[in-house]
C-alpha cells in the first residue's frame, strides 16, 4: 500500500515522539530480557557445574579419623560416593585463603584458566580472589611457610557463594578466597579433614548419619540444603526471578499507554484523511492495517532493539553474577525460548491489540462525520469545570485551570510518570543510605563486641571480666519452616545493647524475647505477639512473648535471658556456648569458630562501591524515563493546543507568557506526584525488603531522610524543566497562521 | 452511469433539534452527463450528494446508481460501491499531506481493478511535471487538480464534486471546470457538481435547484456553455 509511505514520513516528521515511546519499550524489553537471560544463564551454569563436577550432597567433620576401608564399606552399604578432603586457612595479604586438597569424585575442582596444580609447590586459586589481589598466573605467593606458584584459576562446586563462615551473609573476595593444591603438597598437620558425600539425588542415605555417629563423635554434618555456600545461589535465583518482571512490566505499561495516547492523537489529527480514504472506498480492514503501521514500527523497533540490547547486556550481567557467585562461565549465555517469547511476542501482541482497539474506535465513525471539521477546542467540557473554583479569577487563571481539567488523561500520565521516576530515584537513595544505616545501627550501636568466640563444646567455667558468656542454638518455629538463631545472654550486657529507635531495650528482656527486624518480618509478628519455639533435637517446645523488636537488621535472631534458654535446651544454668569479647582469643583450644565483627563490617562496606554504581544507574534510569515521558506529554500538549497558542501569539502574547499559560499548568501535578511518591517509595521498598528477607537474611532500614527529599526534588524538578525546555522549542515553532488554518478547516 | 433518486428523506439530529435535510427528493441523472445542483447553504445539496455517494444513509426512499440499489446495502457493500463506481472531489481537496502528488494519486489507483495510466492521468490534469511535489508546495488550484486525478484514476462511473471551485479564484475555478468537462467527454463519466455558484449551472447538461431539503426546480440545458464562458459569481 502506498499509504505506508505516509507512515514512514509521519514517523520521520515526529521522530522525537515515536522514538521516545520506542525507547521506553526498548528499555522495558531490554531490562526483562537481560535480567531473565542472566538469571537463566546463572541457573544453567549452576546446574551444569553442580552436576558435572559432582557437587556434594553433604559433608561432615568428625572427632576421629576414618580409614579408606571404612569409607569404602559405607560407600557400598549406602550407595554413596565418599571422599576425604583436607583444608586449612592461611592469612595471606590481609585475607584468609582456605586451601583444599584436590578431589576426584566429589566437589571436583574446575580449572577455568591455566592448569591444575600437580607439583608440591603449586596451587590454583579462585579467579575472583586472584583478581581482587592482583595475582597473575605463574606468579608465586607465600602461604604459611611455603612459596606456591599459581598454575590456574579454580572454582569449587561447594564454594559457589564464597563465604568464610556459614553464618556470613556477604561474600567478599578481598577478605576470603579459596585455593586448591595437589594431594601430595598438603602435608600441613594443622589442616582439618572433612568427608564429602555425593549421592546423585542430593539426599543423605537413611541411617548413614547415625552410622557415622556410632563410629565417632560428629562435630559437624551439613546437608547441601543447609549449606549457604551451595544453596544461596538457588534462593537468589528464585528471588531474582520475581524481580525481573516487576520493573519491566511497569515500563511496558507506561510505554504502551504512551503509544495508545499518540495513536489516539494521530487518529484525531487525521480524521479528515481517514474520512477521505473511506469515501474513496478504502475498507476498514485496510485502514486498520495502515494505521497499525505506526504500532508495528514502534513495536518492532522497541522489541527487536530491546531483545538485541538485552541479549548483549545479559553477557556482562551473567559474568557479574557469576563473579559474585564464583561460578565458572561454562556457557556464554543460555537462550530460554520462553524469555524470547515473553520479551518479544507479549509486548508486541499487547501493543498491536490495544492499538487496533484505539484505531477501530475511530473507524467506527461514519466517513461523513470524519470529513466534517471537529471543534477547534481540545478536550470535552468536564464536570470539574462547573466547580465554583474554576469560575473565579482572571482569564489566565481560568484558562490554565480549564486546560488542566480538560486534559485529565495528560494530567494522570504526568502524575504517573513523575511518580515512577520518583519511586525509582528514592529506591536508589534509600538503598544507598540504608547500607550505611544498617552497618551503623547493627554493628556499631547494638553489637558492641569485636569478636564472638564459639566453642566446640558446652562451657561451664567462669568467664573472664572482659568476656560475656552466651548460649547460642538454632531453633525452629512450630509448624513453620523458619530457623531462628537463639541467643541466651546476660542482662546488663555491655557487648550487646539491644535498642529500638535509640531507646534501650535492656529492661524488656526480662519480660520476654527481643527479636531482630528480619525475624519480625519473616514471621510477620511484632511486639506482644507470641512465638512457639521448637528444639529440633528433642522436639521440646516453648512459647515466648515478643517484648520488643530491636533495630538489628541482620539475622533471624532472638534474644532471651541465658538461664531461660539454658533451661529450655536442658543445659545447666551456668552453661554457655560462646563468649563476646573485644580481644582476639589468645588460644584456639576448644574454639570452633571466631566471628570477627570488623570482617563483617568490611564485607558490607566493600559492597558500597557496587551499591553506589547501582544507585547512579537507577538515578540515570529514573531521569531518562522521566524526561522521555514528560517531554512526550508536554510535546503533545503543545501540539493539541497549537491553535490556542497561535491565537495567543496573534493577540500579542510573548512565547514566555504562552508557555506559562499552556505548559507550566502542570507544575502543581508534578509537585503533588513527587510528594505523594515519597511515602510510597518507602512503603514499597519496605514491602520488597520484607519479601526478600527470607532469602537475604537481612533487612534494610527504609527511612526517608530529609536530604533524600531535597536531592529527589532537585532531580525531578530538573527533569521536568528539561522536558519543558525541550517542549518550549516546539511551542516557539507554532506559526501565527496555525489558528487561521484550523478555522478554515 | 445513470442515477435515480426516488422520494428520498433524511433527518439529522442536531443537539435537541431535528433537521430535515432531504424531503421527498427525487431526481434522474442520465448516463454520461454533467449535472449541477444549486442551492443556498443548508438547502440539502451536500446531503443529496453524500447519500448518492454512499457516505451517508437516508431514512426512506430509494436510490439506484446503475444497477446498484443503495437502500439496503451494508457498510461493506457501500464501501465496495464507492470503491468501484464513485470518485469524490472535495472543496478542501483533502490530499494526504505526507504523500507526493504521484503518491496521492496512487492512493486512488490502488483501489481500482482497471485503473487509468498514471502518467496519462497526471498529464491530463497538467500535474505530471509536479508529480514529486508535496501538497504544501502546491497552489489551491493545483491541489484540486491532484484531487481530480486521484478520483479519476480509479476510472469511476460517477464523479461527485462537492463545491470543487469553492476555494478557488475565477481563473483557477474555470480551469477546474474545464477539466471536469474534459473528464466527462473523454471518459463518459457522469459528473455531479454541487455549488452555490449559479454560473456553473450554465455548463451543465441539466440543473437541479434545491431549497430547504427539497428539489424545487430542475431543467435541462439545451446548449451548455463552455466552462470558460460561465458567469462567475
Amino acid at each position: 500500500m502506498i499509504l505506508k509511505k505516509s507512515v514512514y514520513r509521519t514517523l520521520k516528521e515526529k521522530k522525537f515522539q515515536y522514538a521516545g515511546v520506542a525507547v521506553l519499550l526498548l528499555l522495558a524489553v531490554m531490562l526483562y530480557v537481560s535480567l531473565s537471560m542472566a538469571i537463566t544463564t546463572l541457573e544453567s551454569r549452576n546446574e551444569t557445574f553442580s552436576e558435572d563436577y559432582k557437587q556434594e550432597s553433604f559433608h561432615f567433620v568428625a572427632g576421629g579419623s576414618f580409614t579408606d576401608e571404612q569409607l569404602s564399606l559405607w560407600e557400598d552399604e549406602y550407595n554413596v560416593t565418599l571422599e576425604k578432603r583436607k583444608y586449612a586457612d592461611f592469612e595471606v595479604d590481609d585475607s584468609t585463603l582456605r586451601v583444599f586438597t584436590t578431589t576426584e569424585s566429589v566437589n571436583i575442582p574446575y580449572i577455568a584458566e591455566g592448569k591444575a596444580p600437580t607439583g608440591d609447590q603449586q596451587l590454583a586459586v579462585s579467579k575472583v580472589y586472584a583478581e581482587k589481589h592482583q595475582y597473575q598466573l605463574g606468579e608465586t605467593i607465600t602461604i604459611g611457610d611455603g612459596e606456591f606458584e599459581i598454575t590456574g584459576f579454580v572454582y569449587l562446586p561447594d564454594y559457589i557463594y564464597m563465604i568464610e563462615q556459614m553464618t556470613d551473609l556477604l561474600a567478599d573476595a578481598e577478605k576470603f578466597g579459596i585455593a586448591v593444591v595437589s594431594r601430595t603438597s598438603f602435608s600441613g598437620a594443622n589442616g582439618q579433614t572433612e568427608i564429602l558425600g555425593w549421592t546423585g539425588d542430593g539426599d543423605v542415605p537413611n541411617g548413614f548419619r547415625e552410622a557415622v555417629s556410632e563410629e565417632t563423635a560428629l562435630l559437624q554434618f551439613v546437608h547441601s540444603d543447609d549449606n549457604p555456600r551451595i544453596g544461596f545461589v538457588e534462593t537468589e535465583i528464585e528471588g531474582a526471578k520475581g524481580m525481573t518482571t516487576t520493573l519491566p512490566l511497569f515500563i511496558l505499561a507506561l510505554s504502551i499507554a504512551m503509544v495508545l495516547m499518540l495513536m489516539k492523537r494521530r487518529m484525531e489529527m487525521q480524521r479528515k484523511e481517514i474520512g477521505t480514504l473511506m469515501a474513496l472506498g478504502y475498507r476498514k480492514k485496510e485502514l486498520v492495517r495502515h494505521y497499525l503501521g505506526y504500532a508495528w514500527v514502534i513495536g518492532l523497533g522497541g522489541t527487536v532493539g530491546g531483545l538485541t540490547a538485552g541479549a548483549g547486556l545479559s553477557v556482562p550481567l551473567s559474568n557479574l553474577y557469576a563473579n559474585y557467585f564464583n561460578l565458572p562461565a561454562l556457557s556464554m549465555f543460555d537462550w530460554d525460548p520462553f524469555v524470547i517469547v515473553i520479551g518479544f511476542v507479549l509486548p508486541l501482541l499487547l501493543l498491536i491489540l490495544l492499538t487496533t482497539f484505539v484505531i477501530s474506535r475511530t473507524l467506527r465513525t461514519e466517513p461523513l462525520t470524519l470529513l466534517r471539521p471537529k471543534e477547534v477546542s481540545s478536550g470535552k467540557k468536564s464536570w470539574l469545570e462547573k466547580l465554583p473554583l474554576l469560575q473565579k479569577g482572571g482569564f489566565i487563571r481560568r484558562f490554565r485551570l480549564r486546560l488542566l481539567v480538560r486534559n485529565k488523561a495528560r494530567s494522570v500520565y504526568i502524575f504517573i510518570g513523575v511518580m515512577f521516576s520518583t519511586v525509582l530515584l528514592l529506591f536508589g537513595l534509600i538503598t544507598f543510605n540504608s547500607m550505611d544505616q544498617l552497618v551503623e545501627t547493627t554493628y556499631k550501636e547494638i553489637l558492641k563486641y569485636d569478636y564472638a568466640v564459639h566453642y566446640q563444646s558446652l562451657m561451664t567455667e567462669e568467664t573472664k571480666d572482659e568476656q560475656s558468656p552466651f548460649t547460642m542454638n538454632e531453633l525452629g518455629v512450630v509448624d513453620q519452616d523458619v530457623k531462628i538463631t537463639a541467643y541466651g545472654m546476660e542482662k546488663d550486657n555491655e557487648f550487646i545493647q539491644l535498642s529500638a529507635e535509640g531507646e534501650s531495650l535492656e529492661s524488656d528482656i526480662s519480660e520476654g524475647a527481643i527479636i531482630s527486624a528480619p525475624l519480625a518480618a519473616v514471621l510477620g509478628i511484632g511486639e506482644g505477639d507470641e512465638i512457639n519455639l521448637e528444639n529440633s533435637l528433642n522436639s521440646d517446645t516453648m512459647q515466648v512473648e515478643v517484648a520488643a523488636v530491636a533495630d538489628l537488621y541482620i539475622g533471624n535472631n532472638l534474644y532471651l535471658p541465658r538461664e531461660k534458654l539454658n533451661d529450655f535446651l536442658g543445659f545447666p544454668d551456668e552453661a554457655y556456648t560462646g563468649t563476646w569479647q573485644n580481644k582476639s582469643p589468645e588460644n584456639s583450644e576448644n574454639v570452633y569458630m571466631v566471628e570477627d565483627k570488623q570482617k563483617a563490617i568490611d564485607s558490607f562496606e566493600s559492597t558500597t562501591g557496587a551499591t553506589r554504581a547501582s544507585v547512579a544507574g537507577m538515578a540515570v534510569f529514573a531521569v531518562l524515563i522521566g524526561v522521555i515521558v514528560l517531554t512526550l506529554l508536554t510535546n503533545l500538549i503543545v501540539e493539541e493546543n497549537s491553535p490556542s497558542i497561535s491565537l495567543f501569539k496573534v493577540m500579542g502574547y510573548h512565547d514566555k507568557e504562552v508557555s506559562k499559560l499552556v505548559l507550566s499548568v502542570y507544575t502543581p501535578i508534578v509537585l503533588i506526584a513527587y510528594f505523594v511518591s515519597i511515602p510510597l517509595a518507602s512503603l514499597s521498598l519496605q514491602q520488597t525488603m520484607n519479601t526478600l528477607v527470607q532469602e537475604t537474611g537481612f533487612l534494610m532500614p527504609t527511612d526517608v531522610a530529609w536530604w533524600m527529599v531535597v536531592i529527589g526534588f532537585i532531580v525531578i524538578m530538573l527533569t521536568y524543566w528539561l522536558s519543558l525546555g525541550l517542549s518550549k522549542r516546539k511551542l516557539k515553532n507554532v506559526s501565527l497562521q496555525e489558528a487561521l488554518k484550523k478555522q478554515q478547516d | 452511469m445513470a442515477i435515480f433518486a426516488n422520494q428520498v428523506n433524511k433527518t439529522y439530529q442536531s443537539g435537541e433539534v431535528k433537521v430535515q435535510a432531504l424531503r421527498q427528493a427525487s431526481l434522474e441523472v442520465p448516463d454520461e452527463k454533467i449535472v449541477t445542483i444549486l442551492g443556498p447553504s443548508g438547502s440539502g445539496k451536500s446531503t443529496l450528494l453524500n447519500v448518492i455517494g454512499g457516505i451517508d444513509r437516508y431514512d426512506s426512499g430509494s436510490i439506484k446508481v446503475g444497477d446498484t440499489v443503495l437502500d439496503q446495502l451494508k457498510d461493506r457493500q457501500l464501501t465496495d460501491y464507492r470503491r468501484k463506481f464513485v470518485g469524490f472531489i472535495f472543496q478542501q481537496y483533502n490530499l494526504i499531506p505526507t504523500l507526493t502528488v504521484e503518491e496521492n494519486v496512487e492512493v486512488g489507483r490502488e483501489l481500482s481493478q482497471q485503473p487509468l495510466d498514471m502518467k496519462d492521468t497526471l498529464e491530463k490534469v497538467g500535474m505530471w511535471d509536479k508529480k514529486d511535489k508535496f501538497p504544501s508546495q502546491l497552489s489551491g488550484g493545483e491541489q484540486q487538480r491532484v484531487a481530480i486525478a486521484r478520483a479519476l484514476i480509479k476510472n469511476p462511473q460517477i464523479l461527485l464534486c462537492d463545491e470543487p471551485t469553492g476555494a478557488l479564484d475565477e481563473e483557477t475555478g474555470k480551469n477546474i471546470l474545464k477539466l471536469l468537462k474534459f473528464v466527462n467527454e473523454q471518459y463518459g463519466t457522469t459528473v455531479l457538481i454541487i455549488t452555490h455558484n449559479q454560473g456553473i449551472g450554465e455548463m451543465a447538461h441539466s440543473v437541479i435547484r434545491m431549497k430547504s431539503g427539497e428539489i424545487v426546480d430542475s431543467y435541462e440545458n439545451e446548449n451548455p456553455v463552455h466552462p470558460e464562458k460561465v458567469t462567475w459569481s
